[in-house]
């Protein structure tokens, strides 16, 4: 704060002050004489008046005195400088509002969000402008975006623009705003009247350049902030799966952005619904970890995190990947328990399929003899395996309906199996009638080998990179032979023998299929069990039935408002994704990949027509948008770049002129009582 | 004590004459319907009983108590004696200033000094009329030297007394304390006394004066003469006020003091009145616009009363 002075010759009228001095130094005497027989008591009024006049006098001095000072002050055309809170504003006849949209916008305060009091105070500038004035609206989250292409005299159109703003899930990119919003200014000075609650530790520094920007254009930034005082919300940084008890733990972060502590009630919601009740105990301005154990059974897909907060309920749900857990079940048929392991397909299976046991290889294995068949629970069971079972057709009617609902079968060969009970059990399903079983060379020679798969197809994909070459060492002396069947669509051959002969066929039967192996999945009729890509054969099999929903689809993290890019298998046409609710988002195919945008935090999955899922992207809000906290502020930012911005001017001669008046107007009156005493 | 040098010039002999008239006029209204008459001699107010004892006077032994009750006692009778009356007038300067004190007829006629040595004559009269010795002692004042006669009877004593008043002027300063102290060392025991002044010294420094009074045991009237309007500081310029005392002179606008006049005159009076009450006197407040006989009646109603009972 500091004094300047417009005339400085003017306080050169301070010497009149010797006026109102020497004035007060002079004393009126009267000239009447009067004999008064009671002096002792005049004598004691005159002492009396005389202390008060002690006071009296030196004050009526003193007002003569600072009349002329201020006199002499007056003329000399006094301003007070001091510093103001924000810019000045009126007056550019150009005016530029930028809103900010952010996540953070969102934040309640008193019952309203940060935006629709945001929109208010535009709406009550845009009331107060007077004709004439050119206005232009920006709104800006991620993005600055000018919602009035140029300045405008329509204050109607933009009020509308104003009223229909509403807030994103997007971040706080103060500096694209002021950029457009620049860019609307269009090189020429003008204020910019900035709504926001400049919430977050790097909004306002990643803006300085574009705050310097527009002071060099000789704009200013007006800043009418909304922050809440004191701050408070709750988000959710982070939601995590990892091992862990029982089907492993999903770690959630909350951060309290408040000054006070709080307890938040939370729910995780697991992809096949079950909810998992929480309470985090948060420290004021802290963070709070808690671990939820999974049950040892879930499918897999997108859990939810949620927490009840009412200041910012946008950041209060976050999205995590969750494999399979343990809730892949198998049922192995086993017809054929055989002597010895080796002469097992159950022994071999288990190890393919289930290595360290359900929980980690996202496998379940049921084993149970035919008359076991019994427990199959459709709802629970992916895929059944009938492992050289000698007679299907008490089950066959079950095993039918199974694979239309959209069960897996897989039936591997044996000496159990015989044509006519299998044809006749499950004659609609398989994919070709079983004729006989035929020797195709000496067991001692080892029999024929496998043919090279093609990786094309979708269940060989995995051996594109490596193992192919495998197959030729699958060898089988005994095999089925089918009766001719057409291929198609529905019907084709996956794997053959070296001779032609029919490997591994399927058959699509209702929302299911039915896989036949025409040897023996242990040492029976060939090595298949032995060779190296017997385990991973086995689980792509158990996945390509769908032993596994989703399990093998791609896992993504993607954040609202922002590109996501997943790359597509090859072959693979018209995916489709599909939003938290279920419905189609816009996304476009560039080349091998497939681009969307997530518009709200979520699940989002790539899907194709009656497969599972392509890849499934948890979307979640951007996690600074949760601190709500003001670190820097707009007006700290001109202040440093441009102190004279913010210097206001208080014209002082007017009211010392005033003063000069009262000064005058008292020191008469004292005088005129002073007078009367005296 | 010297005695005064009577002053036998026409105009004093008139100012006697119209003294006397006036003092005998108040007094007359004052003791009309009065017929009470002073005995010389044997009380005959009873007081009490006492046992007697060889060597009373055994005129004083009630033979109807012996009679009744065959016990010699001795009645005891007040014995009424003379009282003793001395009037101070105080006739410094300052008693002379009055609005009407210029060119009033006779003079002095409207000033405080005169309207004092009315009350002082007056009272010296009235207190003759009822037979007791009567003195005046004038403090200060001009054409006399100082005063002290000291109570006597007779008419010519009162005479005297009347030609001193109706010769002196106010004038000078009466310095009380020195003056109320040499009268109360001289007083006569168990006298009444009357001081007749406007107290306009400080009272801190005379009123302890007024012990020597309480000392002898003398019943102290003291009144207080002053000018209501020099009191009210009731004129309407800005003026040069002295004292006809002397010292310096004062420039005050009655008008803007008036609030605090009127302080420092209810502080003065209390003050005053306070100090005469402690040292058992009573305090009569005489303000120059009062009628004289009021003040007169006031006083010897009262005094009556007491000369009667002492």
């Amino acid at each position: 704060m500091s004094l300047s002075l417009l005339a400085p010759l003017g306080l050169a009228l301070a010497g009149l002050v010797a006026l109102p001095v020497a004035a007060h130094m002079a004393r009126q005497v009267p000239r009447d004489r009067r004999a008064f027989g009671a002096m002792l008591l005049l004598r004691r009024v005159v002492k009396r008046l005389r202390r008060r006049r002690r006071v009296k006098d030196p004050i009526l001095l003193l007002l003569r005195v600072l009349a002329v000072l201020l006199v002499a002050l007056a003329a000399a055309g006094p301003e007070l400088l001091y510093p103001g809170g924000v810019p000045e504003f009126g007056g550019s006849g150009r005016v530029v509002l930028v809103v900010d949209r952010s996540m953070s916008m969102s934040a309640v305060r008193a019952g309203a969000t940060r935006l629709q009091e945001a929109r208010e105070r535009a709406t009550a500038l845009l009331d107060g402008l007077p004709d004439g004035v050119q206005v232009g609206l920006v709104a800006y989250d991620d993005e600055g975006v000018a919602i009035t292409s140029e300045l405008t005299t329509d204050l109607g159109r933009v009020r509308a623009a104003v009223a229909g703003l509403q807030p994103s899930y997007g971040g706080s990119d103060l500096r694209s705003g002021l950029h457009e919003a620049r860019r609307l200014l269009a090189g020429e000075p003008g204020e910019v009247v900035l709504y926001s609650d400049e919430a977050g530790p790097t909004q306002v520094p990643e803006a300085l350049p574009e705050i310097e920007a527009l002071l060099e254009l000789g704009a200013s930034i007006v800043p009418d902030t909304v922050a809440a005082d004191p701050p408070r919300n709750v988000a959710i940084h982070r939601a995590r799966y990892g091992d862990g008890l029982e089907g492993g733990q999903v770690t959630v972060r909350l951060m309290n952005y408040g000054t006070a502590g709080i307890e938040v009630p939370c729910e995780v919601t697991l992809p096949d619904g079950a909810s998992i009740p929480i309470f985090a105990d948060l420290p004021p301005e802290g963070a709070a970890e808690e671990r939820i154990t999974i049950p040892r059974e879930a499918l897999g897909g997108v859990g939810e995190v949620r927490c009840e907060d009412p200041d910012l309920p946008a950041d209060d749900a976050r999205y995590f990947h969750l494999p399979q857990v343990g809730a892949s079940r198998v049922l192995i048929v086993d017809g054929d328990p055989g002597d010895t392991p080796t002469r097992s397909e159950v022994y071999f299976l288990e190890r393919a399929l289930a290595p360290w046991g359900g929980v980690k290889s996202g496998v379940t294995i049921d084993v149970t003899s035919p008359i076991g068949l019994s427990a199959l629970e459709p709802e629970r069971h992916r895929v059944v395996f009938l492992a050289n079972v000698a007679d299907p057709r008490p089950f066959g009617p079950r095993l039918t309906e199974f694979v239309r609902n959209g069960g897996s079968l897989v039936v591997s060969a044996g000496d159990n199996v015989t044509a006519d009970r299998y044809n006749a059990a499950l004659e609609g399903i398989l994919p070709a009638r079983i004729r006989s079983t035929r020797a195709l060379a000496d067991r001692d020679e080892g029999g024929i080998p496998a043919a090279m798969p093609d990786t094309d197809d979708e269940l060989f994909r995995p051996f594109r990179r490596g193992g192919r070459d495998g197959f030729q060492r699958v060898r089988a002396h005994t095999a089925l032979t089918l009766e001719p069947f057409e291929a198609s669509d529905d019907v084709r051959v996956l794997l053959a023998w070296s001779n032609g002969m029919p490997a591994l066929i399927e058959r699509k039967v209702g929302r299911g299929r039915v896989l036949l192996y025409t040897s023996t999945i242990d040492l029976g009729w060939g090595n298949l069990p032995l060779q190296a890509v017997f385990m991973p054969l086995m689980q792509r099999m158990v996945d390509y039935l769908g032993g596994e929903a989703g399990a093998a689809a791609a896992r993504f993290d993607a954040v609202v408002g922002q590109p996501v890019v997943v790359p597509l298998p090859d072959l693979v046409v018209d995916p489709e994704v599909l939003g938290p609710d279920g419905g189609a988002v816009p996304s476009r195919i560039e080349g091998a990949t497939l681009r969307f945008t997530p518009t709200e935090p979520g699940a989002y999955q790539l899907s194709l027509a009656s497969a599972p899922p392509l890849a499934w992207v948890a979307a979640n809000v951007p996690e600074e948008e949760g601190d709500v906290r003001a670190y820097d502020s707009v007006v700290g930012a001109e202040r440093a770049i441009a102190p004279d911005l913010l210097t206001r001017r208080l014209d002082l001669a007017r009211p010392a002129w005033g003063g000069v008046l009262v000064l005058l107007v008292l020191q008469g009156l004292l005088a005129f009582v002073r007078g009367r005493e005296a | 004590m010297s005695q005064p040098e009577p002053i036998y010039d026409a105009e004093s002999l008139a100012r006697v004459r119209h003294l006397h008239l006036r003092a005998r006029t108040l007094t007359d209204a004052l003791l009309m319907g009065e017929h009470r008459s002073r005995r010389v001699g044997q009380a005959v107010e009873f007081a009490d009983y006492q046992e007697y004892l060889p060597g009373m006077d055994l005129r004083g032994l009630d033979w109807r108590v012996w009679g009744r009750s065959d016990r010699y006692v001795i009645k005891r009778f007040e014995t009424e004696t003379e009282l003793p009356c001395t009037v101070v007038l105080d006739l410094s300067g300052d008693l002379g200033t009055g609005d009407r004190a210029r060119r009033a007829r006779p003079d002095l006629e409207g000033s405080k000094a005169g309207y004092a040595i009315v009350l002082a004559a007056t009272l010296l009269y009235f207190l003759h009329r009822h037979g007791e010795p009567v003195g005046l002692e004038i403090v200060a004042g001009e054409g006399i030297p100082h005063v002290s006669l000291p109570p006597r009877g007779g008419r010519n004593h009162l005479q005297l007394l009347f030609l001193l008043l109706a010769t002196v002027r106010p004038g000078g300063q009466a310095r009380l304390r020195d003056a109320l102290g040499r009268v109360g060392a001289r007083l006569r025991r168990r006298s009444w006394v009357a001081v007749v002044s406007d107290g306009m010294e400080e009272p801190s420094e005379w009123l302890p004066a007024l012990a020597a009074f309480a000392r002898r045991g003398a019943d102290l009237r003291f009144f207080h003469v002053h000018d209501p309007r020099e009191w009210r500081l009731d004129f309407d310029r800005p003026a040069l006020f002295f004292s006809p005392e002397g010292g310096a002179e004062l420039a005050v606008d009655p008008s803007g003091a008036q609030q605090a006049f009127d302080e420092v005159v209810q502080e003065y009076v209390d003050e005053v009145r306070g100090g005469v009450v402690r040292f058992g006197g009573r305090y009569l407040p005489v303000p120059t616009d009062r009628p004289l006989d009021e003040v007169v009646r006031a006083a010897v109603l009262d005094d009556v009363r007491a000369l009667g009972a002492r």
